[in-house]
């Protein structure tokens, strides 16, 4: 080969070129896939702060023995100690027989404060941040019924407003809960006080059971859930108000750890109008049979999709 | 070699090398961002101020004679006699509309009830003969602690309504096999001289996800 004026072209010089330039390629590709995969991964890091080996291979709450149960429960305590510098009392409170619990809602009277919404997020331990509320308060004008055209974004100085009347929303405890037909895991069902519950740590997020409620009763925890330390509850229940973590669902639960201690719910002892009322159905002498024996017009939330919601609404007069 | 591969001219060259060199200056830039977003802090979702505590308390916000009492609160107002004279009961003063005026020793009363101020009058429920008692429409004579009694002696059916804890508020245990329950007075909701219900500020409205953390919620109206 003869000697080539510098500029000109050189095959052997090119590929040598080339494969420098491939290598060159190739190492800030895999530099590139190596750091996008270790972000992939990074949120495994916050899960270091919650979850245990235990909690992560824990078993479905249907097939824990009292044994594993207990051990489970003191598991959680711990952990809840851990996080929030609070010892909790965690059980795991079971339906009592001969009891189906019904609310009911006098529309005539609520006005609108929203306390039960926030009794509610400091009963259960919801998430102040991001923020989750099982309660929607919504204003309707006298006359409609339409929830879709609802507000619940009111900042009205003072309520009630003329003209208009309000409706809380929460689980409606259906009798024939969608929800429960499209969960995939049996992460949530129905027990035989008529509480829909949830498996906290069977959920795996996919969020049908949202879009398959038509009363826009069930949260997703798109974040940790952040609840302060000076307000943590320490009052918890296994199907009930324990804290959540990011990516499951949760919903009212009718204050399982209230309700099946004997006492009444959060939203209930804090209205100041005494709109809401609760109580066992399968005894006459309760509240609830005597309203629905007693009362007139009442209103379950779109009948019409069969549903049979355990919640009643009515007017009185 | 084949022969009809056009070398590359110098330009071109330039040209390729400036891409590769800013192909790679991207590589390195995102390689640099996923690294920050790896040891960086997650972007902290907005701090939401924590609720008043007026709106978790389940207290009522009125307090009636027995409260008062039980709290060992001033009960002056209560003491009638302080101020009146036995035996001399005091007469109902009206204007010309025949709107009762109130003293200004009384000038903390609201008066308004029932439509059209009908249940103003006074003796309809104290007792004219013993002012420190109530005289319910049956004839009973009842002391401070029994208001309740006395709105039932008018208002039966909601009275009814009440003691089985369908009107008003009952709390503490449902299953009363467990506990005791409370049930509130009519006068820890009604104040008996004007009993309807005044309106408030409501507590504040939920926060969309991507809301600001401070500031008021837009209004939907
Ligand atoms: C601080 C002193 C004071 C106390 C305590 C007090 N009163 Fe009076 N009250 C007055 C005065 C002064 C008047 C006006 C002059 C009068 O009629 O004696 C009045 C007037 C009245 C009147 C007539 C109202 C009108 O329209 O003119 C009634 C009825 C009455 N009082 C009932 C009561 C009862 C019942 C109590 C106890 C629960 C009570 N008062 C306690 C000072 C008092
Ligand atoms: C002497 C009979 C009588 C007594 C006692 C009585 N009320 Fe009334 N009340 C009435 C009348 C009359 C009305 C007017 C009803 C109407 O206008 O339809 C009324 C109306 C009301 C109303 C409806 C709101 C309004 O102002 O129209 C409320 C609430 C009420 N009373 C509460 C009470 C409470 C609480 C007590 C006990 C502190 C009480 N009442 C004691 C006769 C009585
Ligand atoms: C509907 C029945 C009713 C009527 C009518 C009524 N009162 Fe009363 N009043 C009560 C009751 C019940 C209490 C006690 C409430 C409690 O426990 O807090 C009371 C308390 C009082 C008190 C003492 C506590 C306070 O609130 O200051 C005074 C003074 C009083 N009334 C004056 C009057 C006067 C004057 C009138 C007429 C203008 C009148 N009342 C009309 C039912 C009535
Ligand atoms: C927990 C609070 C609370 C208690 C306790 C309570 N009420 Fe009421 N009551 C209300 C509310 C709220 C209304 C709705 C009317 C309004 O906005 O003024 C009402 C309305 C009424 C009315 C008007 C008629 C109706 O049904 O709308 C009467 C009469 C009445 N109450 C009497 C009583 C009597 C008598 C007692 C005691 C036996 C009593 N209330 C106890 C909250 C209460």
């Amino acid at each position: 080969m003869a000697a080539l004026p510098p500029d000109s072209f050189h095959p052997d010089k090119t590929s040598d070129r080339a494969m420098t330039r491939r290598t060159f390629l190739r190492s800030t590709a895999a530099l590139s896939g190596l750091t996008a995969l270790a972000a992939s991964l990074s949120p495994l890091r916050e899960l270091g702060d919650f979850t245990s080996t235990e909690e992560f291979l824990q078993k479905y709450y249907k097939e824990l023995n009292p044994d594993e149960m207990a051990k489970v429960l003191k598991r959680i305590e711990r952990d809840v100690e851990r996080q929030y510098g609070i010892r909790p009392h965690v059980r795991d409170l079971k339906p009592m027989d001969g009891v189906e619990f019904v609310y009911c809602l006098n529309l005539t009277r609520c006005i609108g404060c929203r306390k039960c919404v926030h009794a509610c997020v400091a009963e259960n331990n919801l998430s102040r941040s991001p923020e989750i509320q099982y309660i929607r308060v919504l204003k309707l004008p006298h006359g409609s019924l339409d929830v879709e055209k609802a507000d619940h974004n009111y900042t009205t100085k003072q309520v009630p407003e003329k003209g208009f009347f309000y409706m809380p929303v929460q689980c409606q405890q259906c009798k024939n809960p969608p929800c429960v037909k499209v969960c995939p895991v049996n992460a949530t069902w129905q027990e035989s006080d008529g509480i829909t519950v949830i498996d906290y740590d069977w959920c795996i997020g996919c969020r049908y059971c949202e879009a398959a409620c038509p009363y826009w009763a069930r949260r997703f925890n798109f974040a940790k859930p952040e609840v302060p330390k000076e307000r943590v509850n320490p009052n918890m229940s296994y199907l009930g108000n324990r804290p959540r973590k990011q990516g499951v669902m949760e919903k009212c639960h009718f204050c399982i750890q209230r309700t099946r201690a004997g006492r009444y719910p959060a939203c209930l002892e804090v209205c100041p109008v005494g709109a809401r009322k609760f109580g066992n159905i399968l005894d006459p002498e309760s509240e609830v049979s005597y309203i629905l024996r007693e009362k007139r017009v009442f209103i379950q939330l779109k009948e019409e999709m069969g549903t049979s919601p355990r919640f009643f609404y009515y007017f009185e007069k | 070699m084949d022969s009809d591969i056009q070398p590359p001219t110098r330009a071109g060259r330039i040209q390729t090398n400036w891409i590769l060199a800013a192909v790679s200056a991207t590589f390195l830039v995102m390689a640099g961002l996923f690294v920050a977003n790896l040891w960086g802090r997650t972007a902290a979702t907005p701090k939401v101020p924590l609720v008043d505590v007026q709106f978790l308390d389940p207290a009522p916000w009125r307090q009636t004679y027995t409260d008062l009492a039980k709290a060992k609160e001033d009960l002056s107002d209560f003491d009638c006699y302080g101020c009146h004279e036995k035996k001399k009961p005091p007469v109902i003063e009206y204007d010309e509309k025949h709107n009762i005026v109130l003293p200004k020793e009384h000038s903390n009363l609201k008066l308004g009830h029932g439509s059209h101020n009908r249940n103003n009058v006074c003796y309809n429920c104290h007792n004219e003969q013993n002012l420190v008692t109530f005289q319910a429409r049956d004839g009973r004579e009842l002391k401070f602690q029994d208001s309740t009694a006395l709105c039932g002696s008018c208002h039966g059916p909601t009275y009814r309504d009440w003691e089985a804890g369908v009107h008003g508020r009952t709390s503490g245990y449902w299953d009363r096999s467990r506990g005791e329950l409370q049930r509130l007075n009519c006068a820890n909701c009604h104040d008996p001289h004007s009993p309807r219900i005044p309106t408030r500020a409501p507590a504040p409205p939920p926060r969309g996800l991507h809301e600001p953390a401070t500031g008021p919620t837009p209004t939907a109206h």
